[in-house]
């Protein structure tokens, strides 16, 4: 079964745990990794995530010189196989939404590789703008977020 | 599919494997120093030797041969760690130790092999190059070619065409960043990138001046790939951002 | 004239015939590169110049030839003559009239030109007769010596390419392979791997481009059997290689020359340009529709590029380094595709073998190594020069028959074979019957061919040096244990000669030795240190007084050894204060002379002047304690 991660940048509280879950899924000894989901906040509450769109024909697979990105068949992103990568940050450049990231303490290239079919910022989401979905439900329109009811028990 | 077994373990491979692939998927550790994922194996270190026994063979006839480039057959025995395969690995970080005395990668492998110290003469002008070529090799790999190793023998060493900075660098430091003793020195910064002895321009971002390439990276992947320049004009950071107001205009009201 | 049928190839070679029968003499002047350097070019062009003076071409039907190499190299420049058979020996440009005039003219003999046996001092005349060439069997070098080498129709008359027509007109390219496996010839560049095997393996091979080259590199230090073989009969190698192309089926061949060998270039190139003219190669080759063509490339100077991967890499135009073994080159050689590569002088006994059949070549030899090789025996032998016998030939004749025995009469030591790849041989296997397996099993190789006979004065500690000294230079340094390895051997070596030696150092040096040898990525590494084992197992004690008594027992090392004068057998005759160098010397006419240790260097120049051995040498180590005065 195909899967799609989903994201519906309208029920976006911008509360950041999707960045937090993701930067200490990926880092070591207490020590986080550059987030490989970022959320662009735009006003309280709002926000949009930007996250890799695991391209089908994607700018940064194209120019890595050693092969390193390649297309994971069964969760459909775009893995990185790190003993491969050269850290020579053209995929950071070539990316055209800006979604590989240049790590500087762990002096590494960082991309969302939807953490090999379980993605870990899904489940911490409160609001159901991340989720990973069978294809067919990714074109489905999301239900509006109901921002009265936030404030209130703060699921 | 190759079946083979390493120290015992069978195991079963893709046609064309190499041994070594073979050893990772049974969980057998072989040490390597040349050999680097992205890269076709060179072969030229010999630290990962291993014994091979063919069928047909006499039980105790062994080849040595190293596990990086040699095909995994099908049918094969291989042993990682018999006596003389030890000895020669040991005899190998040996000569490097002698070599390299100063440089922390061996100083673990020889350790970790029971040398403190080498038994050979001590190079005068100890150097951290181990002479794995990964460097000449990825640079190959990108098309690029700015370097390769001159002289042969007890000369040979890694340099640009006759020491001087190489015309066809492009600054992508994958020599620098492969290099398993981080022997090639570089300056990087938002504006300008030296490896060589030549200077590089980086391309900044249009909008906040980031640089993570530099104009002739940009250029020589255009060229090779299509994947065009304009991609590279704005950083990643600045790239999130944008496209973050495009989905947000896109997915406005839902 | 382009030959293009079996018809035509057989008017070719009546034509040459006729042609060489036109003459009723020939003077056959030796221009292979050892006599060049020795003048013969003056007497080749002495001869050209007299016949034509005196019209001899005419009234005597008269033809001077420039051949290549007679082999006999110690006593060139050689002239032999035809018919009377005649072998004239260290000819100069001024005795070329009197050898016209007494001997192609008036029929006499000039007894002082012969060649001269230094056992009993006889005088031979007959070419035939004289040791060095009765005992040969020559098939590489069938020719060499008999033909112009520039000149293709005077090969045709000798023979060549009639192998090749035969092949071409007569055999499929499945019945040639199998008449090179009758004769079982085995590869002569030194791994001895069985030939028709290799082109089995790259005729089965995938691919529609493929190779067949020759290996003209020869590296090893004192061999040239190659280089005579390019010179004086390319023809040879030629044919030998469009059979081969033929029984494999590639179309396109490269010889590989190294850069040092001038001549042979010249002369491969013109053999080339000349078989091509004749319809004998390139497209359409005797007209049968094979094509197949050969180009030069020249080596860089490189012994590593000798490897067969190495020099293919060479022709590739990258650096000459050898690549992973266990791709086979005849699956993936040259440019990827199967490639067949074979040694000049395995190339040059393919058209004898087509020719007179595989049964032929297996008649002669030992069992497993069949047929004849071609030798370069050099060093402190009578008779230095290039041979070639019957595999099973003992060393002892080849040294002592053949080669006339140890220059001065010193006694013999060592005889070392297959270059810096092979080892050692001592006097107590002199019976050996020169083979593969014989010399591997003595812990040496057949190699190339290269003998390099050793004397008393011969130290196996600075032999081994020697070659690894050579080695440390040679090697393309891409793998760690021969690059690093070589240079640590040679440091202990260093040390063994110079008095350094330590406890322990022959302990050391087989520990190096195992790993390079298991552990190196081709054979020269893998057999770099063959040398150095041999001489540890046949010489063990003089390592052992290099380093306990540091004392060289050859009275070789420099740094070891001393050389005083032996009073009573001094007579004063003053050679040795005009050989020594540095005036180390005092002494007057008819008195007894001395040698001041303090100035002494130990070259030996003395030792080998005085004329009644009345200087002989002693570890250095002795001396201290003596006085000098």
């Amino acid at each position: 079964m195909e899967m799609i991660y989903k994201v519906s940048v309208g029920r976006c509280i911008a509360c950041g745990k999707c960045e937090l879950a993701c930067a200490f899924a990926h880092g070591s000894e207490g020590r986080p990794a550059r987030t490989r989901i970022n959320i662009l906040r735009r006003g309280v509450e709002l926000g949009t995530p930007v996250v890799c769109l695991q391209c089908h024909d994607a700018a940064c697979v194209a120019v890595c010189p050693t092969e390193a990105l390649v297309r994971n068949q069964r969760t459909g992103a775009v893995d990185m196989v790190r003993e491969r990568c050269i850290q020579c940050r053209m995929c950071v450049a070539a990316c055209p939404f800006g979604n590989m990231l240049w790590d500087p303490v762990y002096n590494c290239v960082q991309k969302c590789d939807l953490c090999g079919g379980e993605p870990r910022c899904v489940p911490f989401c409160p609001t159901g703008a991340l989720t990973y979905v069978p294809a067919e439900e990714a074109a489905v329109r999301p239900e509006p977020l109901d921002r009265s009811v936030l404030a209130g028990d703060g699921r | 599919m190759p079946n083979l077994t390493i120290d015992g373990v069978t195991v079963e491979v893709e046609e064309g494997a190499y041994i070594l692939q073979a050893a990772q998927k049974a969980g057998v550790h072989i040490p390597t120093l040349c050999q680097f994922d992205g890269l076709e194996p060179w072969g030229g270190c010999r630290l990962c030797v291993v014994d091979l026994w063919r069928p047909g063979w006499d039980p105790d006839w062994f080849k040595m041969v190293t596990a990086c480039n040699h095909p995994a057959e099908d049918g094969v025995k291989v042993f990682t760690s018999t006596p003389r395969v030890l000895e020669t690995r040991r005899v190998v970080l040996d000569l490097l130790l002698a070599r390299c005395p100063e440089t922390a990668l061996i100083r673990r492998l020889a350790a970790e092999h029971g040398l403190p110290a080498t038994t050979f003469v001590r190079n005068p002008e100890p150097t951290d190059c181990i002479l794995c070529a990964l460097c000449t090799r990825v640079c190959d790999h990108i098309g690029v070619s700015a370097i390769s190793s001159v002289n042969r023998g007890v000369g040979r060493e890694i340099a640009p065409p006759f020491h001087q900075p190489p015309p066809d660098c492009i600054g992508c430091l994958a020599c620098a960043e492969v290099c398993p003793t981080d022997c090639i020195p570089f300056t990087s910064s938002d504006r300008q990138r030296t490896i060589w002895g030549q200077d590089f321009e980086m391309l900044r971002c249009s909008q906040c001046g980031r640089a993570h390439i530099t104009v002739a990276q940009a250029d020589h992947w255009a060229a090779r790939t299509g994947v065009p320049r304009s991609y590279y004009e704005t950083c990643d950071v600045c790239k999130r951002l944008h496209h973050a107001e495009v989905f947000a205009r896109l997915t406005a009201g839902g | 004239m382009r030959v293009d049928s079996k018809a035509a190839f057989e008017r070719l070679q009546a034509t040459a015939r006729e042609r060489a029968g036109a003459h009723k003499a020939e003077v056959l002047v030796c221009c292979g590169t050892g006599c060049l350097a020795k003048g013969s070019k003056g007497v080749a062009e002495a001869f050209a110049g007299e016949v034509e003076s005196r019209g001899l071409g005419v009234s005597v039907g008269l033809n001077v030839k420039s051949t290549g190499c007679h082999g006999f190299c110690e006593r060139g420049p050689l002239v032999a003559l035809r018919p009377s058979g005649i072998l004239y020996t260290q000819v100069k440009p001024t005795q070329v009239a009197e050898i016209l005039e007494q001997t192609v003219v008036g029929g006499k003999v000039i007894p002082r030109l012969l060649y001269k046996n230094p056992v009993d001092g006889t005088r031979v005349e007959q070419y035939a007769e004289v040791p060095f060439y009765k005992h040969q069997t020559r098939v590489a070098m069938r020719n060499i010596g008999r033909i112009d080498p520039t000149d293709l129709l005077d090969a045709v008359a000798e023979g060549a390419y009639a192998g090749l027509a035969k092949a071409l007109f007569e055999m499929t390219p499945e019945q040639v392979i199998e008449e090179v496996a009758t004769a079982g010839l085995r590869g002569r560049g030194g791994a001895g791997f069985n030939t028709a095997r290799k082109w089995r393996s790259a005729r089965r091979a995938e691919g529609d481009r493929k190779f067949v080259l020759c290996n003209g590199d020869e590296g090893d230090p004192g061999a040239f059997k190659d280089r005579s073989i390019m010179e004086g009969d390319p023809h040879s190698v030629i044919e030998g290689m469009i059979i081969g192309a033929y029984a494999v089926g590639a179309h396109e061949g490269y010889v590989y020359v190294r850069d040092e060998y001038p001549l042979a270039v010249v002369n491969l190139t013109i053999a080339l340009s000349q078989a091509r003219a004749h319809g004998l190669l390139g497209q359409n080759i005797l007209g049968t529709g094979f094509d197949y063509d050969i180009r030069i490339s020249r080596g860089g100077g490189a012994f590593v590029c000798g490897e067969s991967s190495a020099l293919m890499r060479s022709l590739e135009g990258k650096t000459g380094e050898p690549r992973a073994k266990y791709v086979h080159s005849t699956d993936k050689g040259l440019f990827d595709s199967p490639t067949v590569l074979n040694n000049v002088e395995t190339w040059a006994d393919v058209g004898a073998i087509i020719l007179h059949g595989g049964s032929w070549f297996a008649a002669m030899g030992t069992p497993k190594s069949k047929g004849t090789k071609a030798f370069s025996l050099v060093g402190k032998v009578k008779n230095t020069g290039l041979i070639e016998l019957p595999m099973g030939t003992t060393l002892r004749h080849i040294i002592f028959d053949i080669g006339g025995g140890i220059l001065n009469d010193r006694p013999f030591k060592a005889v070392q074979t297959g270059g810096p790849s092979g080892g050692c041989v001592p006097e107590g296997l002199l019976d050996l019957p020169v083979d593969f397996e014989k010399l591997t099993e003595a812990g040496s190789m057949m190699g190339s061919g290269g003998m390099i006979v050793m004397d008393d004065r011969t130290c196996m500690v600075d032999v081994a040096r020697y070659f690894l000294n050579f080695l440390v230079e040679e090697s393309c340094g891409k793998c760690v244990p021969c690059r690093e390895g070589l240079k640590q051997m040679l440091a202990i070596f260093d040390d063994l000669v110079a008095g350094r030696g330590r406890e322990g150092d022959i302990a050391r040096i087989e520990r190096l030795a195992s790993a390079m040898q298991l552990g190196s990525l081709c054979e020269l590494g893998k057999s770099a240190p063959n040398p150095v084992l041999s001489t540890l197992r046949y010489f063990r004690d003089e390592y052992e007084a290099h380093i306990v008594r540091k004392a060289c027992p050859a009275g070789i090392c420099r740094e070891l050894t001393a050389y005083e004068i032996v009073p009573e057998d001094c007579d004063g005759c003053h050679a040795c204060f005009k050989a020594c160098p540095v005036n180390a010397i005092t002494g007057t006419v008819k008195e007894l002379h001395m040698i001041h240790q303090d100035v002494c260097i130990s070259c030996g120049a003395c030792f080998d002047v005085c004329p009644t051995q009345a200087i002989r040498t002693l570890p250095k180590a002795e001396l201290a304690g003596r006085e000098v005065s």
